[in-house]
């Protein structure tokens, strides 16, 4: 057996390793030392700007997964299942569809950020009691509201004839190909802001999962310390869902992931959750713009398709479940 | 019933529309007045969107179709459900479905119109007008091919939408037009109708010519993508178009969409 120090530096390389490879990957291998204008051009402005993106997102929500699911204390939970990203979506698809473009190729993102924090906002008014968050309440609220969006949504499809809605559905299925360098330094910042603040809670999430009760005599006051776990979750999913839409599985399935190996401190599972999300949605990305040139696949698609026979083998091989 | 039984019968006089393209067939050929109910997305000529409507391509509303009681009604193979045309059918009701999907079919499309509706002869002439002039297309592209005298047709890449960027694909209308035009889609060999193209692939292929139909705040949206694509010789030339939608509708006005590809090609 590895011991978990090895691991972890593993697990730190990984990221950098599949970053290099997917620069040279795509519809065309490129070599970056005889790289003719176009190839750097390419190189450049299109495949390192998008890997970034898809670092920064699956970095998001891996580690936002983890948190969530620590603090919700469900094995079920995900980013996507605090109405987030519906309520992203639906700030993101009134925009399409009313044309806006006040701040440029800024709009969309910008709306659905906007979106994110407010639907964030909502959960956590409906999730406060008694002068804190409840994690049945925030969780139940999120469904309530992630139903309610994408009913809303839904019904502007239906009564639009507009094309451009049909094009906001494309959008929310994620995309990461119009990744340009311009959004990457609000990306670092937000995702950035979001994992510090989760690290830096890591303990007092250990200590939530536990019980409140024992959090408490632990010295850990559980209200205030599940506020500032959820508002970094918010971030995380906010930052992550105007960077390139929605992508499925990786908030939901690579903390999961992580526990196998590593256990369920999460002093060690919220940076490794990040790191192998990051990963895993480059290496996706890598095969969604490689396997069929010059087309291009839905990324979702392809983590939810490579990463899901993983999970579901070490579900049978593993003996440890839990949060 | 077989066409040719409605052709001896008495010519219809409620007619229902399920799909754009085929309203705008039964305006051309004067049945105007004929017609008692359309889809939500008929939108053209004006006429069409006072008539009354019966719901959209793949969910229009049974009641409303039986409760305007038509004596006959027109869907499309690839637009409308299968099973709603067998339930028409099972109650009765005339159908008559089209399977035109390619520019060459679109004659054809308009005659079994016409033969349906009893305005033949009208039909006719509409389609052979539409045949010649296809014809004419063809020879344009000959001629356009020959003027590259690198023996390369100019390659061409139709855009429908700008981020995420969809392009015209195999099996399109779209794509026919530009084929027939005699230059080559650089999305040819996609293996989806509408794809998703890969953004570095149109850097390296470097089409010719960049036609961008025109929908809702387009000019925007795709200002972002031409700023990425500068290099590409479509963008370095200014040989980059906005189109009507026409061509996304296998009609009467599909003709006037190549028409409008050709006389950019001209430019060339």
């Amino acid at each position: 057996m590895m011991g978990i120090n090895v691991k972890i530096w593993l697990i730190i390389f990984v990221p950098i390793v599949v970053f290099g490879v997917s620069l040279i990957a795509g519809p065309r291998m490129i070599n970056p030392f005889t790289a003719d204008d176009i190839s750097r051009e390419i190189l450049i402005s299109i495949r390192a700007p998008r890997s970034m993106v898809a670092l920064l997102m699956g970095m998001a929500l891996g580690a936002s997964g983890a948190v969530l699911q620590g603090i919700l204390k469900n094995p079920l939970a995900d980013p996507y299942i605090l109405g987030i990203s519906s309520g992203a979506s639906l700030a993101a698809a009134l925009g399409i569809m009313a044309g806006a473009a006040f701040v440029g190729t800024f709009t969309i993102p910008l709306l659905a950020f906007i979106g994110a924090l407010i639907t964030g906002s909502i959960v956590g008014i409906m999730g406060w009691k008694r002068g804190g968050l409840w994690p049945e309440r925030l969780l139940l609220a999120g469904v309530g509201l992630s139903f309610l969006f994408s009913a809303l949504l839904m019904l502007f499809m239906s009564i639009s004839n507009d094309e451009g809605l049909r094009k906001a559905m494309l959008w929310i299925f994620g995309d990461l190909s119009m990744s340009e360098w311009s959004k990457i330094p609000y990306g670092i910042i937000f995702v950035g802001i979001g994992i510090l603040i989760s690290l830096s809670r890591a303990k007092a999430l250990n200590a939530l999962i536990l019980g409140d009760e024992l959090a408490h005599s632990l010295g850990f006051s559980p209200h205030r310390e599940r506020f500032i776990l959820f508002v970094s979750v918010g971030l995380l999913t906010a930052a992550s869902v105007s960077l390139g839409g929605m992508i499925g599985f990786i908030g939901l399935l690579v903390p999961h992931i992580v526990r196998f190996f590593l256990g369920s401190d999460n002093r060690v599972l919220i940076p490794c959750s990040a790191l192998i999300g990051g990963a895993l949605l480059c290496i996706a990305d890598i095969i969604s713009k490689s396997v069929l040139p010059p087309m291009e696949l839905p990324a979702g698609i392809v983590t939810a398709i490579i990463g899901s026979p993983y999970f579901l083998y070490l579900l049978r091989r593993k003996n440890v479940l839990s949060i | 019933m077989s066409l040719a039984a409605i052709a001896c019968a008495e010519a219809p006089q409620r007619i229902i529309s399920l799909a754009p393209n085929i309203t705008e067939v039964l305006f051309a050929l004067g049945a105007e007045d004929r017609v008692v109910g359309v889809s939500s997305f008929c939108d053209y000529p004006e006429g069409a969107q006072q008539k009354p409507k019966v719901g959209g391509l793949s969910n229009p509303s049974l009641e409303a179709v039986v409760s305007l009681r038509p004596d006959l009604v027109f869907l499309t193979k690839d637009g409308n459900p299968k099973a709603f045309e067998e339930r028409l059918r099972a109650m009765k009701i005339n159908t008559v479905v089209l399977t035109a999907r390619k520019i060459s079919d679109l004659p054809g499309g308009i005659r079994q119109v016409g033969t349906a509706i009893g305005a033949a002869e009208k039909a006719e002439r509409l389609a052979a007008d539409i045949e010649k002039r296809i014809r004419e297309y063809e020879e344009r592209g000959k001629k356009l091919r020959a003027l590259h005298k690198t023996s390369k047709k100019p390659k061409a890449l139709f855009i429908i939408w700008p981020e995420p960027l969809i392009v015209a694909g195999p099996g399109t209308t779209t794509h026919e037009a530009l084929t027939i035009l005699g230059t080559e889609n650089i999305a040819a060999t996609a293996s989806a109708a509408y794809p998703k193209y890969s953004i570095e692939e149109i850097l390296r292929r470097s089409p010719d010519v960049i036609f961008i139909g025109k929908g809702n705040g387009m000019d925007k949206v795709a200002d972002g993508l031409l700023q990425r694509l500068k290099s590409v010789s479509a963008v370095k030339n200014k040989k980059v178009y906005y189109v009507s939608d026409y061509l996304y509708r296998l009609g009467p006005r599909t003709i006037q969409g190549v028409d409008e590809l050709a006389g950019h090609l001209q430019e060339l």
